[in-house]
């Protein structure tokens, strides 16, 4: 049986994912590229993420994108497609990429502004027709719902339990 | 939207906590969270004002493990309560796979317990959720109060169809677990 959950990323994206994510990293010189959902789960992520909580960062960054989509809405805006928030020493640029997801690049002093908007921009394109096509391919890779479902259940019972 | 990438090998569920303020939802994921061994949660984000209302949501990840190779998580959020932070409740129900409703049993709540409600459908509603696809929990919260509505008046009120419900003192941590075990057993059920 196939997943029919809504599917992200299939395996052989992966690699098509991460030659996008470091090239920005290369040509910008920022800590980290994050590829996430608008709905705040984690797609792929590169540089040195070890000072982060990928899973929280997602999520805060999914629920700021849409508070200020409902601030552009206010301007008579459909939506912003870009956010930059400047600290005292790493910044954070968030892109929206194909209407569904959210690159996050995040970047300290040593890198310029200018560069991180340019290519974010250019990689911006390039995911989205990676994500495009992919929308468009009907190949799913395999899992087994059912068996899935069964253990996941027992798994909940142990977990409250334990 | 539950999620799976293949590439990460991640799937994602969403449960969101609604209710009219100060029901208890940030009580339930408080209670949820000191009950979960160290491996089993990631870091509480907590969003709140200076007065520990929240502002915008609350959140933390809920880890199942590795099932089939693919790291299972569910998403746990709640909504702020207050009534003029509609906007942000509508935001963090985006995505939703299942929803508890933490329902004031206060008979002086009764009002705000309705009115609660009634936005949650009409914004779930927004976003293409319909209950029969996303299942809704309702948890009866403050039995522990002396003036509190009777679990048929709560339904009279609240309840449509099979919804289950659960009471609970979420205070004490009593009824929390029930309830969180029957939404996510739910939201597995309708994944496929």
């Amino acid at each position: 049986m196939t997943a029919t959950g809504t599917v992200l990323a299939l395996s052989k994206d992966k690699e098509h994912f991460e030659k996008i994510l470091d090239e920005v990293i290369k040509k910008t010189g920022s800590l980290c590229a994050i590829l996430i959902t608008k709905d705040g789960h984690n797609i792929a992520a590169r540089g040195n993420t070890n000072f982060l909580n990928i899973t929280a960062l997602a999520a805060l960054v999914a629920g700021s994108f849409a508070a200020t989509k409902q601030v552009a809405t206010l301007l008579g805006e459909r939506e912003f497609s870009i956010l930059f928030q400047q600290g005292e020493s790493r910044h954070i640029h968030i892109s929206l990429v194909a209407s569904t997801a959210m690159m996050i690049i995040v970047f300290d002093d040593s890198s310029r502004i200018g560069l991180v908007r340019l290519h974010s921009r250019r990689a911006g394109e390039d995911l989205t027709e990676l994500i495009q096509k992919r929308s468009e391919s009907p190949e799913k890779d395999e899992l087994m719902v059912e068996q899935f479902k069964e253990f996941a259940v027992n798994l909940i019972d142990r977990i409250f339990t334990e | 939207m539950s999620t799976v990438n293949f590439s990460s090998k991640e799937i994602n569920f969403k449960i969101v906590y609604y209710g009219p303020a100060l029901s208890g939802k940030t009580t339930n994921l408080m209670r949820i969270y000191e009950r979960l061994t160290q491996d089993r949660k990631g870091e509480l984000v907590s969003l709140s004002t200076h007065e520990d209302r929240t502002l915008f949501f609350d959140f933390f990840p809920l880890e199942l493990g590795e099932i089939q190779g693919f790291k299972t998580r569910f998403h746990m959020y709640t909504v702020p309560g207050q009534v003029y932070y509609e906007a942000s409740r509508r935001i963090v129900l985006s995505g939703a796979d299942g929803v508890v409703f933490v329902a004031d049993s206060d008979r002086e709540k009764r009002n705000e317990n309705v009115e609660s409600i009634r936005g949650m459908l009409k914004n779930m509603s927004s976003y293409g959720l319909h209950p029969q696809d996303v299942p809704i929990t309702l948890q009866y919260n403050k039995r522990d109060l002396v003036d509190i509505m009777s679990m048929e008046e709560l339904d009279d009120d609240l309840r449509k169809d099979d919804w289950p419900r659960f009471e609970a003192v979420a205070v004490k941590g009593e009824g929390v677990l029930d309830t969180i075990r029957e939404t996510m057993k739910a939201v597995l059920r309708r994944f496929s």
